[in-house]
């Protein structure tokens, strides 16, 4: 041991009673990262990208060429503008200080992640790259609820285009830019809707750890998506996604430049996506607490995990896709343009790998937040913990055999339709143990009818609906009337907004206490919520006799014969507009002024609700251990007792009879 | 809720021995219990209510005059086969929810009950039937959709070539080609007489070459139960066999740019005799 010679002396921290050496503190904790919040990155983003977009002009002498596909110069500006801005934006939020300072020689200290923790920062703490999982969950929220209302908003507009059918209310290259960005800006939101906010505040605290396994690269994820969905709508401004969200080739080749939004926005999405199901993976693999075997983990850690790694093989699918398809705009590669001999049908493939498992992306975390909330509103055990894992391990093992069910119709290959239709036709079994989970829970169960417990009966309701009507889909011969029309359309809004979103909504309604410390406003909560179930069923119940008399999908104008259906699913739509208006009404003043909660206002018995409420920076100040299986509510039910004394009676009779007394 | 306390229909007059197996005796005191009865009525009255959604959905169907082909027939047979099954299932698990929801204890309040629910935490039996049964369904399913399949791909000519089916020589050829926004119809046996009209003999097989121009659309006959991609760079083939005459639709049920709603024409399905004056009429020449 010398004498300090320097200010920058190694030192070391007392971290959880522990000495840990430390590398020399440069400066005061989190150096430059004390200046950078989401100031700095949309200030350094815009500039990047003004000046990428600069430079771009400059140098790209006037190209033109006779092809009538070739990119024009605002398409090479607009590109360069973009990948400007995601890179401008990373760096001005800090996104690159600590791998650069490690490479530098100076890599972080303790009080230089607790200050990246948010630690005493209050509440700027959620404008900055903060590491802390509850911090990301909570910003995740915020960016979810934003992403949801913008599609929600395209919806009310789509609707009603769709319900004045005496006049065209839109232009028809507005009325499909807003087809197409409602449709990819609700998927990306209602990917993120559970796995973000849930999945990051809760999950860690669920399997009793402090913190997520990788800190930094969560709070990357969650920048990330902030900087795609910036490209998203950016895309609106120069011409919009005109294609549907599914973008298909050759359509989209036609686009104006506005598809280079969609396909950054996918290519960082995707990125964002991946680091995040890693993220979550590594945590639930190894940062369970102790005695945490699989059987005592709550089914809503399955569920985030079957949902990243089902993201995590599906995504570099869509990624391909769009990269493919981004450098056959610009460089005219030909990978999807069939008159040069490209194929299509490689794009549909390519699209359709991501799109199938994408929905149970979506749904498997409803289910399994249902499925969480159900045992402690009703006081008992999840009827077969088993069942439910091995319906989630069957969903996520064929999810990835039945893509080509969306291609039924293309002429690809019409051999395949049969063991496609078969894996399809398969899926509806574990999906089936999930139902049957849920019925087996409720079955003989005392309600107690708070707002989470109710949203999962519309859950599912518009479950069984969606399920049934999916697999009249998955039939090819009923696909041949129904493929391409607004029955497919109803069907999977059943599926994702009927199950996906309310399970959704129960489950923030669920987690508000821990997540903000009040407790959501169960009066304008449920009225929010019924009223958009009303709606609902209204909407997409007539969308479905519209899709039956035969009205194709993604068309402005119709024939007379759908009117009546146009009308009235319009009408429904308003309704669940004003429904979700509530809800996030009730959302944001219970927020700011609700009841305050206690740490475990719902008498749970999950790890999370044991923390105090507001959760403390590391969650646990000791770690817990956990000794027995999740949910281990209820008392003996009295007619197994019954069984079991008839079954007594009925042996000693049998002794009887057989004079063995 | 305790052990202690009598179950409750423990007052049932114990039953007769006799020598059914003992599970059908419990069976029996299961249906007996109060909650599962109730189910059960509710299960069969909800299944009574979703019955003429049967009848509702293919009658949607039908509106605009299908079916009006074998295939379009073999779809709404196939639609009401899986209505038909999916209502049980579906009313039971709509059973148990309205049960519970309207019929079983509630407590409400900010306070976490006091009483718990009997801690069930599985039932073999009951997830072994629901396993066998909701298996057996799916098998159900699958085959059915395999075996209309294989009717529908029979029907519409699958991959055989026109000219090689049985009476292959009367059946008509036609070439469809879609370009943004409109389609046309093109019949080779005809002199190559095009229309942008589909005229459509009844009772004759007809047998469609599928592609595009330009961008992918799709060539749905809607009536007719014909549905297929148009594809630019490939023909994708199908047919049909008209069995009803009258004015259906064609719509392209692929979004393909700006007017793709637009993109719709008739289909004119004609007596033979009034097809092959048609024919004559607009120039198309020899007849087959
Ligand atoms: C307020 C509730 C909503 C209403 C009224 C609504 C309505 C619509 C309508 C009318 C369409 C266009 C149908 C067509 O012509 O093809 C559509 C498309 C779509 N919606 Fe929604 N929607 C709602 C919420 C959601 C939610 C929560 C999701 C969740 C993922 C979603 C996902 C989609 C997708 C993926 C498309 C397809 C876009 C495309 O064709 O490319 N919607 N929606
Ligand atoms: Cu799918
Ligand atoms: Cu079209």
């Amino acid at each position: 041991m010398t004498t300090a010679t320097s200010t920058l002396e190694a030192s070391s921290s007392t971290v959880f009673g522990v000495e840990v050496p430390q590398p020399p503190q440069h400066g005061k904790p989190g150096g430059i990262m004390r200046h950078l919040n989401f100031g700095t990155g949309l200030l350094t983003g815009i500039v990047f990208a003004v000046a990428a977009g600069w430079i771009t002009s400059a140098l790209s002498s006037s190209s033109a060429t006779n092809d009538t596909f070739a990119p024009t110069e605002p398409e090479y500006i607009y590109l360069a503008g973009l990948i400007g801005w995601v890179i401008g934006f990373m760096l001005g939020m800090g996104a690159f200080v600590g791998p650069l300072r490690w490479v530098t020689g100076r890599d972080l200290t303790h009080a230089d992640a607790e200050y990246m923790a948010g630690k005493d920062l209050g509440i700027r703490r959620y404008f900055k790259f903060t590491t802390d999982h509850k911090v990301v969950g909570i910003q995740y929220l915020v960016v979810v609820l934003g992403i949801l209302g913008l599609g929600g908003l395209l919806a009310m507009l789509i609707r009603t285009e769709l319900g004045a059918t005496w006049t065209e209310v839109f232009s028809p290259t507005f009325y499909n830019t807003i087809i197409g960005t409602h449709g990819i800006a609700m998927v990306i939101g209602m990917i993120v809707v559970m796995s973000g906010p849930v999945g990051n505040f809760i999950v860690p605290m669920m399997i009793g750890a402090r913190d997520m396994a990788f800190p930094r690269l969560n709070a990357l994820s969650l920048w990330l998506l902030v900087a795609a969905v910036v490209c998203l709508i950016s895309s609106m401004f120069v011409g919009g996604i005109q294609d549907g969200w599914s973008v298909y080739y050759p359509l989209a080749a036609q686009a104006p430049p506005g598809m280079l939004g969609y396909q950054l926005t996918i290519i960082v999405f995707a990125v964002s996506t991946g680091i995040a199901s890693v993220n979550l993976m590594t945590t639930i693999l190894t940062m369970r607490a102790k005695g945490m075997t699989w059987s005592r983990t709550p089914i809503l850690v399955f569920g985030v995990f079957a949902a990243s790694l089902m993201g995590l093989y599906a995504f570099p699918f869509y990624q391909y896709s769009q990269i493919l398809a981004l450098t056959d705009r610009i460089w005219d590669t030909v990978f999807f343009n069939p008159v040069q001999g490209g194929s299509v049908w490689l794009y549909e493939n390519l699209f359709w790998l991501l799109g199938h498992p994408e929905v149970y992306v979506i749904l498997i975390p409803s289910m399994a937040v249902a499925l969480e909330i159900m045992p402690v509103f009703l006081r008992r055990p999840l009827f077969s913990f088993n069942f439910a894992v091995a319906g989630i391990v069957g969903v996520v093992a064929l999810s990835g055999l039945v893509w080509a069910h969306h291609m039924y119709m293309t002429g690809w290959a019409p051999a395949v339709n049969y063991p496609f239709m078969l894996s399809t036709e398969m899926i509806s079994i574990p999906v089936g143990f999930l139902v049957l989970v849920a019925i087996g829970t409720f079955w003989r169960a005392t309600v107690w009818t708070r707002l989470p417990l109710m949203a999962i009966y519309a859950v599912v309701f518009n479950k069984m609906i969606g399920g049934v009507t999916g697999v009249y889909l998955s039939d090819v011969p009923a696909d041949q009337y129904f493929h391409g029309s607004m029955f497919v359309v109803a069907h999977f809004h059943y599926m994702l907004m009927g199950a996906g979103l309310f399970g959704a909504m129960g489950g923030i309604a669920f987690y508000f206490p821990k997540m903000t410390g009040r407790i959501l406003d169960e009066r304008i909560g449920s009225i929010g919520l019924w009223t958009a179930f009303a709606g609902f069923q209204i909407t997409f119940g007539s969308m479905f006799v519209a899709g039956l008399q035969g009205q194709p999908r993604r068309v402005l104008q119709f024939d007379d014969m759908f009117n009546i259906s146009n009308w009235i699913s319009t009408i429904g739509a308003y309704v669940i507009g004003i429904g979700m208006l509530i809800f996030l009404a009730a959302i944001i003043y219970s927020w700011r002024s609700g009841e305050v909660a206690s740490s475990n206002p719902w008498g749970s018995k999950s790890l999370e609700w044991q923390t105090p409420t507001p959760v403390p920076l590391e969650n646990f100040a000791v770690l817990p251990v956990v000794t027995e299986r999740p949910y281990n509510y209820g008392v003996p039910d009295p007619y197994e007792a019954e069984l079991e004394a008839e079954d007594g009676d009925r042996t000693s009779d049998d002794r009887e009879r057989a004079g063995v007394s | 809720m305790t052990l202690t306390s009598p179950p409750p229909d423990s007052s049932e007059a114990p039953e007769a021995p006799t020598n059914r197996p003992p599970s059908m005796h419990r069976a029996r005191n299961w249906m007996r219990r109060p909650y599962a009865r109730s189910i059960m009525i509710l299960t069969v009255v909800i299944g009574f209510i979703l019955l003429p959604l049967c009848w509702l959905i293919v009658a949607a169907m039908n509106q605009s005059g299908a079916p009006a082909s074998p295939i379009m027939e073999d779809i709404e047979t196939t639609v009401f086969v899986f209505t038909l099954v999916s209502i049980p299932i579906t009313a039971f698990v709509f059973a148990v929810l309205v049960y519970s929801l309207l019929g079983w204890k509630h407590v409400s309040g900010d306070e976490v009950p006091a009483d718990d629910s009997p801690a069930i935490r599985t039932n073999t039996v009951g997830v072994l039937i629901w396993t066998v049964a909701s298996s057996l369904l799916a098998m159900f399913l699958v085959v059915w959709g395999l075996m209309e399949l294989a009717s529908i791909t029979a029907n519409s000519y699958g991959t055989v070539s026109a000219d090689e089916q049985p009476g292959g020589e009367k059946a008509l050829i036609v070439n469809v080609t879609g370009q943004q926004w409109v389609w046309t119809f093109e019949y080779p046996q005809h002199d190559g007489l095009t229309s942008d009209i589909l005229y459509l003999p009844k009772d004759r097989a007809v047998y469609f070459n599928v592609t595009s121009k330009d961008v992918l659309h799709n060539f749905w006959a809607v009536e007719l139960g014909v549905k297929i991609d148009a594809n630019p760079g490939a023909i994708t083939q199908t047919g049909v066999t008209p069995n009803k005459a009258g004015t259906f639709n064609v719509r392209c049920a692929e979004l393909c740019g700006l007017h793709h709603a637009y993109m719709q024409t008739k289909i004119q399905v004609l007596e033979p005799t009034a097809f092959d004056s048609w024919v004559r009429e607009s120039g198309g020449g020899r007849t087959s």
